[in-house]
């Protein structure tokens, strides 16, 4: 399968909001989001639950219209691209008639489109030929989430989106799973996927955008991300009497002491460490490379909540 | 694609003949009252406008099934709709126009399932009535039906499960005894029923077959309804119906 050279991006985002009213309130699910992601691209959405992940997704399938903004699906508007074929989606919940077997699904939405990949090599390649005839009802939740992956594969997409497609699968269904993907994604397919599994993010995508109360808060490759936040920790002999200037210090997040020794972990390693060395008379200075999770924490933690950087000094 | 979705609407088909309980009450249950309360009744044969009593609660039963299947093909497809099944279908090019249009094919198709049942028994056990009787009451039968397609998917909007919708059909055996369908009622009864939804549809379905004249269970001599009563009773609710059923979806909307 080869995918032509397109001018227009797979996905382009601008200035992207969206608010909805719930009771009094306004709640603002998505905020002035700008997002540009190329043919090709293998992509995760992260972020905490309520980051404003499935409404932004939904936003780029057609499914809502954003309150401001523009959102262009290889230069086309997002309900013209899936009506092209250009865009399909495997959906977190629901999406599907219980009542019927899992073939006549893939009959009904392949009857949809004008034209659609074959119903039977669909199914095999979601892996779910041999459930042909089960009712829907009786898939376990790793087997309906495949159902949905061959739907997503009918009108042979250039852009595959995924909405927390591993939610609710064991171990053993989740590694099928991204196999499978990985096959998908080795065709040039282009993919953009939303998940709060950290793990996911750094094994499947090439490039994570990390999304906070509906806003982009980071946009990079894996290990940039990783790198960056982040978390870097920097590790010296310092005297405590330095403490308080440490924990003033931009980008800082935390400082923890032991005796002699500090550990500060924070988003700029280069800027601390020549703090640490010139100014407060450290030495002995490591600087290591913190976890995804902590980045993820740092970078996706409400912006006002800045008491973690004095919480756990040693109160010698 | 086509207006009118044939994979869809199969499938769709399919779905309803699979499910032997939703069957047992669009189309045997209304089959059974019509064998219990007309073809095995002594009143049976006494005359009832162009024919006799039999084909008098034959279209009433038949109207009842019908109503009973368009309410929960409505219904249904409201809560699916509004479940995940309309997301997925909102990732096709398929229209909620041709989800419409083909539901209510469907609606249509199931509701003649009742129709022709209980009319062919009704061939078998003798009611009778002019042949214009019999096709128009059956036309009347099955359009108007399609009004509570409409009912059930205002009741299917605003209360999300499944449940509602059998319960919605559980309500027409009320609407059913209010508005004159089961046993024809009289007096204050009666004045009471013209304004419940089931009475303009049956005694339109009826008209065929009584021309307009009101049957009732005293012996009294049958009374003249003129035909707007029915005709305003039936555009009323449809169009109340279809209101309920706007608000709903503009509800919706406004929440997502």
């Amino acid at each position: 399968m080869t995918r032509g050279a397109d001018p227009a991006p797979a996905l382009r985002l601008r200035g992207v909001s969206k608010s909805f009213a719930r009771g009094r309130d306004r709640v603002h699910a998505v905020r002035d989001v700008d997002l540009e992601i190329g043919e090709g691209e293998v992509v995760a959405v992260l972020g905490p639950n309520g980051a404003g992940k499935t409404t932004t997704l939904d936003m780029v399938l057609g499914l809502t219209e954003p309150s401001s903004g523009e959102i262009e699906v290889f230069g086309l508007a997002p309900r013209r691209a899936v009506d092209a074929g250009r865009i399909s989606a495997v959906l977190q919940t629901g999406g599907l008639l219980r009542d019927l077997t899992v073939e006549e699904t893939v009959r009904v939405i392949a009857s949809t489109f004008e034209t659609s990949q074959p119903v039977a090599e669909v199914m095999e390649r979601a892996g779910i030929s041999s459930l042909a005839r089960r009712k829907v009802s009786k898939c376990s939740g790793g087997e309906q989430q495949r159902l949905r992956f061959a739907l997503a594969l009918l009108p042979d997409p250039d852009l595959l989106v995924l909405d927390e497609p591993t939610a609710g699968m064991d171990v053993a269904a989740r590694r099928d799973f991204w196999a499978t993907m990985h096959a998908e994604a080795a065709q040039g397919r282009t993919v953009v996927f939303a998940t709060h599994y950290l793990e996911e993010a750094n094994t499947f995508a090439e490039r994570i955008v990390l999304l906070s109360e509906g806003s982009v808060v980071a946009d990079d490759t894996t290990e940039a991300i990783r790198a960056r936040a982040t978390g870097r920790v920097v590790a010296a002999d310092v005297d405590p009497a330095h403490d308080e200037e440490l924990r003033s210090l931009p980008g800082v997040h935390s400082v923890a002491r032991q005796g002699r020794r500090v550990t500060v972990l924070a988003a700029d390693s280069d800027a601390l460490a020549r703090s640490i060395l010139l100014d407060l008379g450290g030495h002995d200075l490591e600087i290591t490379t913190g976890s995804l999770d902590e980045a993820f924490i740092a970078l996706t933690s409400p912006r006002d909540q800045s008491t973690t950087k004095s919480a756990q000094g040693d109160p010698r | 694609m086509t207006l009118i979705s044939p994979t869809f609407t199969r499938t769709e088909l399919t779905r309803v003949v699979r499910d032997p309980v939703g069957l047992f009450f669009t189309a045997v249950l209304p089959a059974f009252f019509y064998v219990i309360f007309g073809a095995t009744q002594d009143y049976k044969d006494a005359a009832a406008g162009n024919g006799n009593v039999a084909m008098w609660i034959m279209i009433s039963m038949a109207a009842y099934g019908a109503v009973t299947a368009t309410t929960a093909v409505g219904g249904l497809a409201a809560v699916e709709k509004m479940q995940g099944w309309g997301r997925q279908l909102g990732l096709t090019p398929m229209r909620d126009a041709t989800f419409v249009a083909s539901k209510a094919t469907v609606a249509l198709l199931i509701a003649a399932i009742p129709i022709a049942l209980i009319y062919a028994i009704g061939v078998l056990t003798g009611a009778s009535g002019t042949t214009t009787a019999w096709l128009l009451s059956a036309i009347v039968v099955l359009a108007g039906a399609v009004v509570f397609a409409l009912f059930g998917l205002a009741i299917g909007l605003a209360f999300r499960s499944e449940s509602a919708v059998g319960a919605a059909s559980g309500m027409l055996v009320v609407f059913a005894f209010l508005g004159n369908v089961f046993v024809p009622l009289s007096g204050t009864m009666l004045d009471i029923a013209r304004f419940t939804p089931l009475y303009g549809y049956v005694s339109l379905a009826r008209r065929p077959l009584t021309e307009g004249y009101v049957l009732t269970q005293d012996g009294s001599a049958p009374q003249l309804e003129p035909l707007w009563i029915s005709v305003t009773n039936l555009g009323v609710w449809a169009a109340v119906f279809a209101l309920l059923a706007v608000l709903l979806v503009r509800r919706g909307r406004g929440r997502q």
